[in-house]
């Protein structure tokens, strides 16, 4: 059984709606292995798999939602909450940049555009 | 392991706990696809091999895997005023599993096709390990699968109005090739009904779907004005 779970949850990983994809970037950033991951979260290693295949957290219900994890598998919620925000973080550094977004770096490098004239206004 | 399911473990849950369970799931509860893996994978996986006793119990399990994700992706797909939630997990797991053993037999009758060099024993097996692979087969089938969700979205849009529910599991099996009418009934739920109503009932929705899938085409090959 334990096996069949565990490949589920593995399974799954890449699957961004599934809280095994934060897990593991987390895990990763963290230099982790299934035992520390568990340590810090406070909760068995064998309950990792069953963790795995609850749904991420939503952005909009994010309290509520980390309350619900942690109390059904009685895990400290602040680490989970932590490990959930972390993997969110690295998630959205890895969407790549349009090159036309006119944002950070790219919009620093571009040549300075003439100063138009300014508008006639009414002000004297 | 903790669970909201009571019982010991192994023992599946009684039909008001697999209710409440689809519930949660439902209503976007974050622990009810866990407690639904928990509680039915090893029950869908030993089942379907007890059923299915040639086929490789490796399938059996991907089958069930699919099951499960299935109804966790789309918990709408499963009413559980037609049958028990067991029941059902277990039809789409054979449905899955029988999938999975056609699309390996098309893989082998298409090597057999296209390859005329004759090949070392050595290599002849290693090809087949790899056709046989389980996750190889699973990753063509969820590329299908969002082919699918891709059409009947395109489809949806169109048209101007979304698919309903009996017209979207029609169209997955058009696309399967099933050309059985009883699975095109039980998917409109008109099982009930007599053989003849069934044929004209199923004739119509594949005739409105093959109709609705040319206008799609027709849109979307039209140049933009």
């Amino acid at each position: 059984m334990a096996g069949r779970i565990d490949r589920l949850a593995r399974r799954v990983e890449p699957d961004q709606r599934f809280l095994a994809a934060a897990l593991a970037g987390y895990a990763r950033s963290e230099h982790m292995s299934d035992t520390d991951l568990a340590a810090s979260l406070g909760c068995p290693v064998e309950t990792l798999a069953a963790l795995r295949l609850c749904l991420r957290p939503r952005a909009d219900h994010f309290g509520d939602d980390i309350d619900e994890i942690a109390a059904r598998f009685q895990l400290d919620d602040v680490v989970l909450a932590e490990a959930v925000r972390r993997a969110d973080a690295l998630e959205s550094m890895r969407q790549p940049t349009l090159p036309d977004a006119g944002t950070g770096l790219l919009r620093a490098a571009r040549d300075r555009r003439p100063r138009s004239k300014p508008a006639p206004s009414g002000e004297s | 392991m903790q669970g909201t399911m009571s019982g010991p473990p192994g023992r599946l849950p009684a039909q008001s706990e697999a209710r409440a369970l689809h519930a949660r799931l439902v209503a976007g509860s974050r622990t009810a696809s866990s407690d639904l893996a928990v509680s039915y994978l090893d029950y869908l996986a030993t089942t379907l091999a007890r059923l299915n006793p040639k086929l490789d119990p490796a399938d059996c399990d991907t089958a069930a895997e699919e099951a499960l994700l299935a109804l966790i992706r789309t918990p709408l797909s499963y009413d559980p005023e037609r049958m028990p939630l067991d029941r059902y997990l277990l039809m789409s797991a054979q449905h899955d599993l029988k999938n999975l053993w056609r699309a390996e037999q098309r893989h082998r009758r298409r090597r057999i096709g296209l390859d005329p060099v004759e090949l070392s024993p050595r290599m002849r097996e290693h090809i087949q390990d790899m056709d046989s692979d389980p996750a190889r087969i699973v990753e063509q089938r969820e590329s299908l699968a969002e082919a699918r969700r891709a059409q009947a979205e395109a489809m949806a849009a169109a048209s101007r109005e979304p698919l309903t529910r009996e017209e979207t599991a029609c169209l997955d099996l058009m696309q399967q090739g099933e050309r059985r009418t009883a699975r095109f009934a039980e998917a409109l739920g008109i099982g009930h009904l007599p053989p003849k109503d069934q044929r004209a009932i199923v004739y119509r929705m594949k005739d409105k779907l093959k109709h609705r899938l040319k206008r799609t085409g027709e849109r979307h090959g039209r140049p933009d004005r």
